[in-house]
């Protein structure tokens, strides 16, 4: 008898891609990633069919999350139809069946890339976010050795720094996406690389956060109702991006994230990044059927949850 | 076509990979097989920086890439993230090697001898024009081989018998018994059931020497030979020289479930070099090994494992340094990560960049988002 | 989709669940025994390590390639039947260290959700706070936990009552009355 009789013929691949040693790992993984807000664990990170670095993280999690019976919508800087969140989509329904959608409110797993949707997000629905680099800390300590003991003694004064050093040189905080955030009064953590405007959706919110970065090997979580607290002072509050006085060229619609688009003759303007919402209001403007959901700002610019943002007055009327 | 903007992403994506195929001539498996059996060094590098020995797929992947190395890396790396662990092999001492060309460098001869085996090292490196003309004389020199297509199938190389009275045993094995080198410790073989795993485990610094010889098995010829070159021209502390350099056959040998004998599963091309620093009062060992036959890469990463044990490396000698960074995977793929839409997290960067200016402070605010955090 | 991929998959989600809503009773694909051969089966392969006191339990744990491991190695405990001795091996399980709090414990036991204790809880995954009715564990066990979790160490029960689990990570705070 030869060996080649006794190993199993080449397959086609398993559900999901990864072979059910790969899935149960991230699945452990997952599980204590949830049981511990905010703390990255660090996970096997198998490659994908798809480069490193271009969401391989938030597709590893997205892949052992789903079943046949999930309807899963993908986005890359808040749309579903740009040629990535396109490719990823269609790896995901490849490899799994599941269907698919542009439909915030239709979606029982979300995956994005730098956005959380403008429509409030509910209990039950997971947010997968992509993590380029899942370590706060990095700006102020290169060495992941060092970090790590940082994290663990909740030693964070480095970073408190840092953010007094910007009040001094630049008279506010400069940091731009991926601002740090306080997960559960314990540990310091990396929302991704969401634009600020989106860091207070994660705080007490009714979904489940994954976040998971590929190339570094470490996945953490927000479960439901957590707390999540950008960090900054008694006295000089996180800012959101500035919305005022930008009008969606496409909808009408304001106070919601927009995108810039350069004017060849100088000047810009805008569109709201969340496309899925775009169809939706669209769709209603036409007098077609739209269930569209509540959002997490209003079309005043307040966000839902009162005192969540200690600034929100300045933002809203301008600074 | 507008690639942020591409509505119906997805027949762009279709188009766009069909043009990359029709810009070369089409793939057949008589192709694949002949990338096997006539760039064998190629589909090596591929197979050690993909880690999985399989010369059949790696051969695949270079045809279906194009030839492009990374994307035919990151092919081998994917299938092998979908075949499930079945068992755990038994350690191969060097000993137990079928060598084929084995070469010291610090001794004019060493026990057991040397071999120049098969390489180019000496050859000169001419073009063969004659051949494009047709004219060429026979390949092989003037030994023919037996087998029909003039190749020489690993079985007809002359090789050493390996086993326990080895004539190849370790030069460090004999430095060792000279004194000159700290003598291993008496431990037994560990479970391989229990070594650190770097597919399974990230690394944490320092690493455990099972996941540094991984990652750099596993490292990018170019990136260790990058960061290794920088240590031969003087960047590093370590004065090495090539203690040995070997490359061979090795059996894969598992332990059969029911009656507990060893057998060996198939034979794999392995390649490995042993550096040892002259310049302090002790030799100490540099050691790289990988699959399939790479000797640059072999060369540079075991000077790589010597200079990151110096007391104060060079800050791109650090052990942290060297390997997150000669990942070949992780490396090529956030490179062209940066041909991906970054324009939400550039707005929110400019946001933080216009109210600085706004409030009249120093206007030279490089926004944190756009430098760093954008990814 | 494979049955065992389909039970696998229903487990797990059934688990990450019940962890992210800690107190909320989610639904496993099986009951009873079977509910902790299927947790088992969608949590455990060669490269991890589990202890049950339940001898019949423990040869199932071997047939899944996941090595037996003595309470204080053990990441998987499980427990199909909780017995007032439990309690020593439970106080063995690992609850992790502060640069890998990952390392604590799963413990799964089995319980009568409805019981007569009544438990309060805070924290993350939780509005406010859940009442949680559960009985059929050993007594102390609540006093133990307190004892062997500051967060973020400690180890992150899940509780089987037939076909229903309910999961208590290490960071929720439990009253009890």
């Amino acid at each position: 008898m030869k060996l080649a009789q006794l190993a199993h013929p080449r397959q086609d691949y398993s559900y999901g891609f990864l072979d059910e040693f790969g899935k149960r790992e991230l699945r452990r993984r997952m599980l204590k990633a949830v049981a511990i807000p905010g703390h990255q664990v660090p996970y096997a990170s198998r490659e994908l069919p798809i480069a490193r670095g271009w969401g391989t993280g938030g597709l590893q999690v997205t892949l052992s999350l789903v079943g046949p019976g999930d309807t899963v919508k993908v986005i890359d800087q808040g749309a579903d139809d740009s040629v990535n969140a396109a490719n990823l989509r269609r790896f995901i329904a490849r490899m799994t069946g599941v269907s698919t959608t542009a439909d915030t409110l239709a979606a029982t797993v979300i995956q994005s890339r730098h956005r959380v949707p403008e429509e409030r997000l509910r209990e039950g629905q997971a947010l997968v976010l992509q993590v380029p680099d899942p370590e706060p800390l990095r700006r102020v300590q290169p060495d992941s050795s060092k970090a790590l003991e940082m994290h663990a003694d909740a030693d964070y004064a480095q970073m408190w720094l840092s953010l007094y050093e910007q009040l001094v040189r630049f008279g506010r905080f400069v940091q731009g996406a991926s601002y740090p955030v306080l997960v559960h009064g314990r540990y310091l953590m990396s929302p991704s690389p969401i634009p600020r405007w989106d860091t207070p959706d994660l705080h007490q919110a009714a979904h489940l956060t994954l976040l998971s970065a590929g190339r570094e090997k470490r996945l953490y979580a927000v479960p439901p109702y957590t707390d999540v607290r950008p960090i900054e002072f008694e006295d000089v509050f996180f800012q959101v991006e500035q919305m005022v006085g930008r009008v969606c060229a496409v909808t009408g619609a304001r106070n919601k994230f927009m995108d810039a688009l350069p004017l060849a003759g100088g000047g810009s303007i805008f569109r709201i990044s969340d496309t899925g919402y775009v169809a939706k209001l669209l769709d209603a403007a036409r007098g077609k059927p739209a269930t569209i959901g509540p959002t997490y700002y209003d079309d005043e610019g307040r966000f839902f949850q009162p005192g969540v943002l200690r600034d929100e007055g300045q933002a809203r009327n301008g600074r | 076509m507008a690639y942020v903007a591409a509505r119906g992403g997805e027949q762009a994506i279709l188009r766009a990979e069909a043009l990359h195929g029709r810009l070369r001539a089409p793939l057949s498996a008589a192709i694949v097989r002949q990338i096997e059996a006539h760039l064998p060094y190629l589909v090596d590098r591929v197979m050690g920086e993909g880690s999985l020995y399989a010369p059949e797929l790696a051969a695949l992947a270079l045809a279906q890439s194009g030839g492009d190395l990374y994307e035919a890396v990151l092919l081998l790396r994917a299938y092998r993230s979908t075949q499930p662990r079945i068992a755990y092999a038994e350690p191969v001492g060097q000993e137990q090697l079928h060598t084929l060309r084995r070469i010291s460098a610090a001794f004019k001869d060493i026990p057991g001898g040397q071999i120049l085996g098969p390489t180019l090292d000496y050859s000169h490196r001419l073009l063969r024009l004659d051949l494009l003309d047709g004219l060429g004389g026979p390949e092989h020199g003037g030994a023919p081989s037996s087998s029909t297509d003039g190749a020489v199938t690993p079985a007809e190389l002359p090789q050493t018998p390996p086993g326990p009275s080895s004539p190849l045993p370790a030069v460090a094995d004999w430095q060792r018994a000279s004194g000159l080198l700290a003598t291993l410790p008496d431990a037994p073989a560990p479970d391989p059931a229990e070594l650190p795993d770097v597919t399974r485990d990230p690394v944490h610094f320092p690493a455990p020497r099972a996941h540094r010889l991984q990652s750099l098995a596993r490292a990018d010829t170019g990136g260790a030979l990058a960061l290794g070159y920088a240590s031969m021209r003087g960047y590093g502390l370590a004065h090495p020289t090539v203690n040995e350099l070997r490359l061979a056959h090795a059996d894969v040998l598992l332990r059969h479930p029911i009656t507990g004998a060893t057998f060996s599963a198939g034979r794999v091309r392995v390649s490995q070099c042993e550096v040892v620093n002259t310049s302090a009062v002790e030799l100490r060992l540099g050691y790289a090994a990988t699959l399939g036959w790479n000797e640059v890469k072999v060369i540079a990463a075991a000077m790589l494992d010597l200079e990151m044990d110096a007391p104060t490396p060079h800050p791109a000698h650090r052990e942290e340094f060297v390997l997150y960074h000669t990942e070949p995977v992780e490396s090529s793929g956030f490179c062209i990560h940066y041909k991906l839409p970054h324009y939400v997290t550039f707005q929110s960067g400019l946001d933080a960049l216009r109210a600085v200016r706004a409030e009249g402070s120093e206007g030279s605010v490089q926004a944190q988002s756009g430098a760093e955090e954008q990814a | 989709m494979s049955p065992a991929e389909t039970r696998q998959h229903a487990t797990f989600t059934a688990l990450l669940w019940a962890l992210s809503y800690p107190g909320r009773p989610q639904r496993l694909p099986a009951g009873g025994r079977a509910a902790f051969a299927a947790i088992a089966e969608a949590l455990l392969d060669l490269e991890t390590g589990a202890f049950s006191p339940d001898a019949e339990f423990a040869a199932l744990i071997a047939r899944s390639g996941a090595r037996l491991l003595p309470p204080q190695r053990a990441p998987y405990h499980f427990y199909p039947a909780p017995e007032a001795d439990s309690l020593e091996s439970i106080a063995a399980a690992p609850v992790g260290s502060y640069t890998e709090p990952e390392l604590g414990a799963t413990l799964v036991l089995s319980c009568h959700l409805g019981g007569p204790a009544t438990l309060t809880l805070r924290g993350p995954g939780i509005a406010g706070s859940v009442r949680l009715r559960v009985g059929g564990l050993p007594e102390d066990l609540w006093l133990l936990r307190a004892e062997r979790t500051r967060f973020p160490l400690g180890w992150d029960l899940l509780l089987i009552d037939g076909a229903e689990v309910v999961g208590l990570p290490r960071s929720t705070a439990v009253e009890v009355g």
